[in-house]
């Protein structure tokens, strides 16, 4: 059978600070069904953008090797599409040359890439405002137009890092949706960490649950919903013993890692 | 602008908010401040005999030479410190290590007064090289130090986007880093304008053959107060319409 998905294999990342060595990552073995959507979640400052930002290629691995469709991770790659948590629309460009930049650095012609960032324009539902400035745009937009910018390059594996982060929690919802809506059509594989549980069960199929330092996956958790959801779900007796289970794990992890943090501080 | 402030205090506040009114009144003040000046002293010419001197000097043969010279000179300057101080200044924005090596240096030697150099650069760089290069030493620094300030600044996301998207060096600083610092670059450029003048017109005072900075200097020997005042009067006059332009880029930017 043809290797596919991302297939993690004792994925391991260390950071030397002056304070001694941190385990960010530790032995992470774990594989993302091609076309899936998995989540990740876990304590702020467990390693889970990191573990994201070495399947981008942004971030070698201290150890073990990370393959997207049986080819090994060795740098950033356009079948690779990264969504920041940070705002990371260029001020000085219009949505449409914002969208078009992934594009123009990868050297697709000019006629494909206008047509690819309308199309996408259009399917993150930013029609209509090709010509605006990122600064007259919401927050929520202009995550939009970086999430647009990601999907015109037409990437096999889109990675988002806290994208929504920033947002408030109306926006966020909506977000949600719509990130859940594209994945749909477009089939893409995608890796969406968040530290929002709710947001973490509500868009995916799979949960996965990470430690504080050393951070190793703790859990995975299927998510046995109904493909079509709408937010109402939340309320569902389902969504809920989901959420109690994934709590469970995550309170007695975040609690370790708070208290690792204040005797670090002491 | 197409936003009005609620007209309150009717059409004369109106005026009053407006820059170029405002800026209009203040140049008033100051030619009428210099026809009081030019009563008291001989020294200062009057406004209107200033301008007539200034256009006699203007259809003047070897007065118009001088201006050129001084003119290339300044744009020489300009260019070439702009181009050199906008290299090291991207070497260290990029380059903790460079920065942490050469600040403390460059701090030293943008604190000394450049112009005691001018001896030492006569010889090297001759009498039209060293005027080029005090103008060099005078307009390097602000753009040095606002492209190195700039790139340190960019926020770090445009760095992994870059990366994320593989940008090529090349494509980082066409496509992000310029932009990203056109507002300090912009600025640095609006200063080394004004001090490429500077360096240039000040080395003329001390020694050249030809040149805008001779002829004030040497108007100045001969009492010839009218042509020395037209002439620091058109120096400041050309820099100040240049700096103004940029100004008004710099302010159009997003």
């Amino acid at each position: 059978m043809k290797p596919s998905g991302i297939e993690m294999s004792e994925v391991s990342v260390r950071f030397d600070t002056p304070d001694g060595a941190v385990h960010a990552v530790e032995s992470v073995t774990e594989h993302v069904p091609d076309g899936s959507f998995v989540s990740v979640v876990g304590p702020s400052g467990c390693g889970k953008s990191t573990l994201l930002a070495v399947i981008s290629g942004l971030q070698r691995p201290s150890s073990g090797a990370v393959a997207i469709g049986g080819k090994t991770v060795t740098g950033p790659d356009p079948s690779i599409g990264v969504v920041f948590q940070e705002d990371s629309t260029l001020p000085w460009r219009t949505v449409e040359d914002n969208v078009r930049f992934a594009m123009q650095c990868n050297g697709v012609g000019k006629g494909e890439q206008r047509s690819r960032a309308r199309e996408a324009i259009e399917l993150v539902g930013l029609a209509g405002f090709e010509n605006a400035y990122p600064t007259t745009l919401s927050g929520g937009m202009r995550q939009r137009v970086a999430l647009a910018r990601t999907l015109a390059v037409e990437p096999e594996v889109v990675l988002m890092d806290e994208p929504f982060a920033a947002l408030d929690q109306q926006t966020r919802i909506f977000l949600g949706a719509e990130v859940r809506r594209i994945w749909e059509r477009t089939g893409q594989t995608v890796v969406f960490v968040t530290h929002d549980l709710s947001e973490a069960i509500l868009l995916s199929q799979q949960v996965w649950v990470m430690s504080y330092r050393p951070g190793r996956i703790l859990e995975v958790v299927g998510v046995d919903l109904p493909a079509q959801r709408d937010p109402a779900i939340v309320s569902s007796h389902e969504f809920n013993e989901l959420h109690n289970r994934i709590w469970s794990v995550l309170q007695a992890e975040s609690m370790r890692g708070f208290q690792q943090q204040e005797a670090a501080r002491a | 602008m197409t936003v009005h402030a609620p007209n309150r205090g009717g059409m004369p506040k109106r005026l009053l908010d407006n820059q170029f009114v405002g800026g209009l009144a203040l140049f008033i003040v100051v030619i009428l401040a210099w026809q009081l000046c030019s009563s008291l002293t001989f020294v200062i010419p009057a406004p209107v005999r200033t301008l007539e001197v200034l256009g006699a000097n203007l259809t003047d043969a070897s007065y118009i030479f001088d201006l050129r010279v001084t003119a290339q000179s300044v744009f020489q300057a300009f260019l070439i410190g702009t181009l050199l101080g906008g290299l090291i200044g991207l070497g260290l924005g990029l380059s903790e290590r460079a920065r942490l090596w050469f600040e403390p240096l460059l701090v030293i030697l943008n604190g000394i007064p450049k112009i005691v150099l001018y001896p030492v650069l006569l010889p090297l760089f001759g009498l039209i090289g060293a005027k080029v290069a005090m103008g060099v030493l005078f307009a390097l620094f602000p753009v040095l130090i606002n492209v190195a300030t700039g790139v340190r600044e960019m926020p770090r996301v445009y760095w992994k986007l870059a990366s994320a998207v593989q940008a090529n060096p090349w494509q980082k600083l066409i496509y992000v880093i310029l932009p990203a610092i056109r507002r300090p670059l912009l600025a640095g450029l609006r200063l080394a304008v004004s001090l490429s003048v500077v360096g240039v017109v000040l080395s003329e005072f001390f020694a050249t053959r030809r040149g805008l900075g001779r002829v004030v200097l040497q108007s100045y020997n001969h009492g010839d107060y009218p042509v020395m005042v037209a002439t620091v009067v058109l120096l400041i006059a050309v820099a100040f319409v240049i700096s103004i332009l940029l100004w008004r880029w710099e302010k159009r930017l997003r």
